[in-house]
C-alpha cells in the first residue's frame, strides 16, 4: 500500500509540448500569412490565449493524475472533468516497459507503460514521466516475477550479474552490422517521401522571388548537372536512411526470459519492449531484395496484440540484421520452440509457372499493347517492364514452397521479398483449399491459412500448389480423429 | 479434405437467392426502360443507350436469378465434426474450409426480411483472425447448430 502519487512535474512540460508540436503546422500557415497585416495583432493575441491555454490544461491534468501502488495492482485515477478510476491487477499485465527520450535521459526520468493481455489498446495505462528509481520500482511490484537486471545491479552485484547473464542468453547487434542494415534499408525511400512533403511545405515559406531566382538557375543547367545533383541529393538522403537506422537500433539488445523476449535498443531514445511468448504468432525471416543477393535477412514476429496506434508496421521487429545462415543458431539461442532449417522444401510443380508468369505480366503486357501501336518509339520501356515482371514471376515460382516438421508449418513466399513465415499448427486460426475450373483439371490448388496479428490477421497464401500436397497440408491440419 | 462435406443447406436457399437477385434487377430494369422513355423526347439522347441498358439488365437478371442459385447451392455444403467445421463452397472458385472448434471465438445466427419470408438464417462463425458463414438453413437447424457449436468450442483455448 502506498499514497496516491503525481507523475514527475516534468510530465506537463512533456504533454504541453505534444500538443503544442502537434498544432503547430496547422496554426503555422496561418500565422505566415498575417505577417505585416492589421490582423497579426489579434493573431498573436490569439497564439498566446491558446499555448496559455494548452499549459493550463496540461498543468490541470497533470494534478488530476495520480496512481497508487497496492499489493498486486496499480490504481490510476486521472481525467479534468469526466474522472476515471482504473485498477489493473498484476495477474493482468503482460508487460511493463521503460522507455525514455531525450528530455528523459537528460533529467533521469522514465516513461513507464504497461500492456495488458486484452486486444483492447485502451485498457493499458502508461505514466509519462517518473523518476527511474520510481518506474523500477512501479515495475518491480507489479512484476517481480523476472529478475530485472538494473544497473544498480551491476554494481551491486557483480556476481549475480554474471550469473543472470550464464541463464538467459541474449544477442545484441554490433555497431558494424548496424550500418550494414541501415545502407541496405531501402528506408531512403521513406525518407525520400518524408523529404517531399517537407519541401512542399516549406516551399509556402520561401520568397517567390528567390523561388523563382532558384528555380529559373536550375532549370538553366545542363542536363548533366542536374543528374549530378540528383545522383547527390539521393546520396544524402541514403546517408540519412543510415543514420536514422543507427539511431533508431543502436546497441538493440535480444533477451530469452522463461516466458518472454525482452528488447532494448535506441541511441537517444532508449526504449524497451516485452514480448510475452504466448502471445507470439508466427516468426518470420524476411529478405529484401537488396539483402538476400548479400546473403543478409530480418527477423520478425507476428505477435497477438493491442498496440495498434503505436506504429503503422504490423510486425514486431526481432532482429534488424541476420546472416541467413545464423538463422538456425539464433532461433536455437532465443527461440528454440521454433526450429528453423533451410532444407527439404517442397517447391511448387511445373504446371504452376504458367500462372505466375501470367499473373505477374498480363497487366505490363496489356499496356505495352497501346504503347506499341500509337508510340512504337517508346516501345522499349514497357518490354523492359514486361520481362522483368516475368522474371519476378519465375523466382516467385522458384522460391515459393512449404514444409511440415512435426507441430509446425513453414511456407517461403515472395511478393517481392522472400518472406519464410515459421507458424505452430495451434496458431493456426483456420485452413482453406480454393481451386477453379483449370486447377480442377490440373490437379492443383491454392491454400490459405489465417494466424492472427495485430490488427485483424494475415493470410498466409501458397497459390498452385500440387494438390495433394495441399491435402496432405489439410490431413496435417485437422483436428478430427484420425 | 478430400471428400466434399456431406449436409446440405436449405432447399428454399434457392428461392431466398432468386428473390433477391429480382430485387436487385429492378433498378436497372427501370433505369432501362427510363431511358428509352427519355430518348423519345429528347433527340440528343441516342435510344440505343435504353436498349443497351435494357438488354444488358435482362441478361444479368436471368443469369442472378436463374442460373447462379441453382449452381451455388448444389456446390454449398457443410458438415459439422465434434472437432471443426468444414464447409465447402463457391461457383468458379471452390473453396473448402476447415475450422478448428478451438478456434471458434463466437457464432451468431443472423436472418434478414428475406431469409425470414423462408424461415431461414446465416450461420456466423468466427475465429480470432476470420469469419465464415453457412448460409440459409432451417431456422430451427441453425439454432441448434449455433448451440451445439458454442457448446464444443467451450474447450479450454489458449491466449487467443
Amino acid at each position: 500500500m502506498s499514497e496516491p502519487k503525481r507523475l514527475h512535474p516534468i510530465a506537463m512540460i512533456l504533454s504541453a509540448f505534444k500538443t503544442i508540436r502537434q498544432s503547430i503546422f496547422s496554426l503555422l500557415p496561418i500565422i505566415i500569412l498575417a505577417v505585416g497585416n492589421s490582423a497579426w495583432f489579434y493573431i498573436m493575441m490569439g497564439a498566446v490565449v491558446f499555448i496559455v491555454l494548452i499549459i493550463l490544461i496540461s498543468v490541470l491534468t497533470w494534478l488530476r493524475f495520480t496512481y497508487q501502488l497496492e499489493d498486486d495492482q496499480i490504481r490510476i485515477e486521472q481525467g479534468i472533468f469526466i474522472r476515471k478510476k482504473r485498477t489493473i491487477s498484476k495477474h493482468r499485465i503482460q508487460s511493463i516497459d521503460l522507455s525514455q527520450n531525450i528530455l528523459h535521459r537528460l533529467l533521469g526520468l522514465t516513461k513507464v507503460q504497461i500492456e495488458t493481455a486484452g486486444s483492447d489498446h485502451k485498457i493499458d495505462a502508461s505514466l509519462h514521466a517518473v523518476t527511474m528509481e520510481e518506474g523500477k520500482l512501479v515495475h518491480d511490484q507489479l512484476k517481480y516475477k523476472r529478475q530485472f537486471v538494473t544497473e544498480e545491479d551491476i554494481t551491486d552485484d557483480q556476481e549475480q550479474e554474471q550469473t543472470n547473464e550464464l541463464k538467459y542468453p541474449s544477442e545484441t547487434i554490433s555497431p558494424k552490422a548496424l550500418l550494414l542494415a541501415g545502407s541496405t534499408s531501402g528506408s531512403f525511400g521513406i525518407i525520400l517521401g518524408l523529404f517531399g512533403l517537407a519541401f512542399s511545405e516549406v516551399e509556402t515559406f520561401i520568397p517567390d522571388q528567390l523561388y523563382n531566382q532558384a528555380s529559373s538557375w536550375l532549370f538553366s543547367q545542363a542536363l548533366q548537372v542536374l543528374i549530378v545533383l540528383s545522383i547527390i541529393t539521393l546520396i544524402i538522403l541514403w546517408a540519412m536512411g543510415i543514420v536514422l537506422t543507427v539511431i533508431q537500433h543502436w546497441n538493440f539488445t535480444i533477451t530469452r526470459y522463461e516466458k518472454e523476449l525482452f528488447i532494448t535498443r535506441g541511441l537517444l531514445e532508449k526504449k524497451q519492449s516485452t514480448i510475452p511468448l504466448k502471445r507470439i504468432q508466427a516468426v518470420g525471416i524476411k529478405e529484401s531484395i537488396i539483402r538476400q543477393p548479400l546473403g543478409l535477412a530480418t527477423l520478425y514476429v507476428e505477435i497477438a496484440s493491442g498496440e495498434v496506434g503505436q506504429s503503422t508496421e504490423t510486425h514486431t521487429l526481432l532482429y534488424p540484421l541476420i546472416r541467413k545462415q545464423k538463422v538456425e543458431e539464433f532461433l536455437n539461442k532465443l527461440l528454440p520452440e521454433y526450429e528453423y532449417k533451410q532444407i527439404n522444401w517442397t517447391n511448387l510443380p511445373k504446371r504452376a509457372l504458367p500462372y505466375y508468369l501470367f499473373r505477374m505480366m498480363i497487366f505490363p503486357f496489356l499496356a505495352l499493347i497501346p504503347v506499341a501501336i500509337y508510340f512504337s518509339q517508346w516501345i522499349l520501356a514497357p518490354l523492359i517492364v514486361t520481362v522483368l515482371a516475368g522474371l519476378l514471376g519465375y523466382f516467385q515460382y522458384k522460391t515459393i514452397g512449404y514444409k511440415i516438421e512435426g507441430e509446425n508449418l513453414f511456407i517461403q513466399n515472395r511478393l517481392l521479398s522472400r518472406d519464410t513465415v515459421l507458424v505452430k499448427h495451434r496458431r493456426l486460426q483456420s485452413f482453406q483449399k480454393k481451386q477453379h475450373i483449370l486447377h480442377r483439371k490440373q490437379q492443383l490448388a491454392t491454400l490459405d491459412t489465417a494466424i492472427l496479428n495485430k490488427f485483424v490477421g494475415r493470410h498466409l497464401i501458397v497459390r498452385e500448389l500440387e494438390l495433394d500436397d495441399v491435402d496432405r497440408i489439410a490431413d496435417w491440419y485437422s483436428y478430427r480423429d484420425k | 479434405m478430400r471428400e466434399q462435406p456431406s449436409e446440405r443447406i436449405a432447399k428454399d436457399a434457392v428461392k431466398a437467392w432468386q428473390l433477391t437477385a429480382h430485387l436487385y434487377a429492378i433498378i436497372p430494369l427501370i433505369l432501362g426502360i427510363a431511358g428509352l422513355i427519355v430518348s423519345n423526347y429528347f433527340d440528343f439522347i441516342n435510344h440505343w443507350i435504353g436498349i443497351g441498358l435494357l438488354i444488358f439488365s435482362v441478361v444479368e437478371w436471368s443469369i442472378t436469378a436463374l442460373i447462379i442459385p441453382k449452381i451455388r447451392w448444389k456446390r454449398w455444403r457443410y458438415q459439422i465434426y465434434d472437432q471443426e467445421i468444414y464447409i465447402q463452397h463457391g461457383i468458379i472458385i471452390v473453396t473448402r474450409t476447415v475450422v478448428p472448434m478451438i478456434r471458434v471465438q463466437h457464432v451468431d445466427t443472423e436472418q434478414g426480411p428475406i431469409l425470414k419470408k423462408y424461415g431461414l438464417s446465416t450461420l456466423q462463425i468466427s475465429t480470432a483472425a476470420t469469419k465464415h458463414e453457412i448460409p440459409a438453413l432451417m431456422e430451427e437447424e441453425a439454432a441448434d447448430l449455433r448451440d451445439q457449436i458454442s457448446k464444443l468450442a467451450r474447450v479450454e483455448q489458449d491466449d487467443v
